[in-house]
């Protein structure tokens, strides 16, 4: 009777510290009007930049829970726009994203690491065109502040840059690069603001 | 008493006969003129295609331009201006435009599938952005009604007055449709021979229709 008393009790203060460790790893809504995933990519002598302008993403983050802190992303490929209707139409075919087969982007993290001076780490699962890769996002906590217009919110903001080849995730052949027409390298931001009830 | 010909006749007839093959050879310059554009004045969409989706989207192109000016044609046969009644005989116009309005459609259409391959039948261009295409998608709907509900007017049992009310105002509005379609979506048309050339032909056969009316 004891020993089941002190299962129990055991067993009820396990359950009550898992849920505290998991009630200080706070939501974030991410505020997606400011927010986006920025790209640059060189076009024979010049640079053409773009972004994608429909996109979902949970964020929980903690920097004393980086255990249990989580960013995930869902980037819908049909939606990136350079300014070029004709442009965006050929990235979205078959040549490059094939938006239509495989609609959207989407990185996972698995693992978040403390790098120093608010550079954390952030390695996921990045799924594109129906495969999955590994790729780290270097992301900079800008800060956590009141948000100034919206006096019941704080706002958490996230920079990082990172330079992937897009040949190595199977966007595009590589026939235009071999043509000298666009690069390979593309030059990612990703620029992130969320949103949390104080 | 046998039929003589006189020589006023004869010259009438010479006549009549230069006159149509000047109309013809008019036409068939047209149309040579349309389908060098491609070609001439290339897009920068051909220059980032390859292989089979080069030939595809230059083919589907020529095949617009063709579309384009018999429609431009269609509406001319259709205003049965007192010159071609002339020439031709209504008759002969009003067969040409039955006939015409088939071929029309069926080169609308493979206008858009060869143009639509290339970058993926699951890549259609629809949304603000692509106002221009998508006016020419509502252009390819409105042509094809347009010949279906012509050649299966009384199997659809359609009255003939209430059909070629509507018909007749479909014809105008496909004319519109197209200058702005070809006009927009076309980097071909930003340059100034094919943008004058469509501007000057549009007004051409929006004058005939004026002409026509006049002279009826």
């Amino acid at each position: 009777m004891k020993r089941l008393s002190f299962l129990t009790m055991a067993l009820v203060g396990l359950v009550l510290t898992g849920q505290t460790a998991t009630a200080t790893v706070r939501d974030w809504q991410l505020d997606t009007v400011h927010s986006n995933f920025y790209f640059r990519i060189s076009h024979i002598y010049s640079i053409v930049n773009g972004q994608f302008n429909d996109f979902t993403g949970e964020i929980k983050f903690d920097p004393k829970n980086l255990a249990e802190s989580r960013f995930y992303f869902e980037i819908k490929t049909d939606s990136i726009d350079t300014n070029n209707a004709k442009r965006d139409k050929h990235l979205q075919s078959g040549d490059f994203f094939d938006s239509g087969t495989f609609p959207p982007m989407i990185f996972e993290s698995v693992k978040i690491t403390d790098a120093g001076n608010n550079v954390y780490e952030v390695l996921g699962k990045f799924t594109v065109k129906g495969e999955t890769y590994d790729l780290t996002l270097p992301l900079t906590l800008a800060g956590v502040k009141n948000h100034p217009a919206a006096q019941d919110k704080e706002v958490i903001g996230f920079n990082g840059e990172v330079t992937i080849d897009r040949l190595a995730y199977k966007v595009g052949t590589g026939k235009f690069h071999e043509m000298g027409l666009v690069g390979k390298d593309v030059e990612i931001l990703v620029t992130l603001e969320a949103l949390s009830d104080k | 008493m046998p039929n003589v010909m006189t020589s006023q006749d004869k010259t009438e007839r010479i006549k009549l006969k230069a006159y149509r093959a000047l109309v013809v050879g008019g036409l068939l310059l047209v149309i040579a003129g349309a389908l060098s554009i491609p070609f001439v004045y290339e897009s920068q969409t051909l220059w980032y295609k390859i292989g089979l989706d080069k030939t595809f989207l230059r083919g589907g192109q020529m095949i617009g331009l063709l579309a384009a000016v018999l429609l431009f044609v269609q509406i001319l046969l259709a205003a049965r201006g007192k010159f071609l009644k002339e020439l031709f005989g209504i008759a002969a116009l009003m067969r040409w435009h039955r006939t015409n309005g088939i071929v029309i459609s069926f080169l609308a259409v493979s206008h858009a599938l060869l143009i639509l391959v290339p970058e993926g039948i699951t890549n259609l261009p629809i949304g603000k952005k692509y106002w221009p295409e998508m006016v020419g998608m509502l252009l390819l709907c409105i042509v094809v009604a347009m010949a279906v509900s012509s050649h299966f007017r009384e199997k659809l049992r359609l009255n003939y007055k209430r059909w070629r009310a509507i018909h007749k105002l479909l014809g105008y509005l496909v004319i519109m449709f197209l200058a702005v379609h070809v006009l927009f979506v076309s980097e071909s048309f930003e340059q100034i021979v094919p943008r004058a050339a469509l501007l000057i032909f549009f007004a051409g056969v929006v004058i005939s229709i004026i002409l026509s009316k006049k002279t009826k």
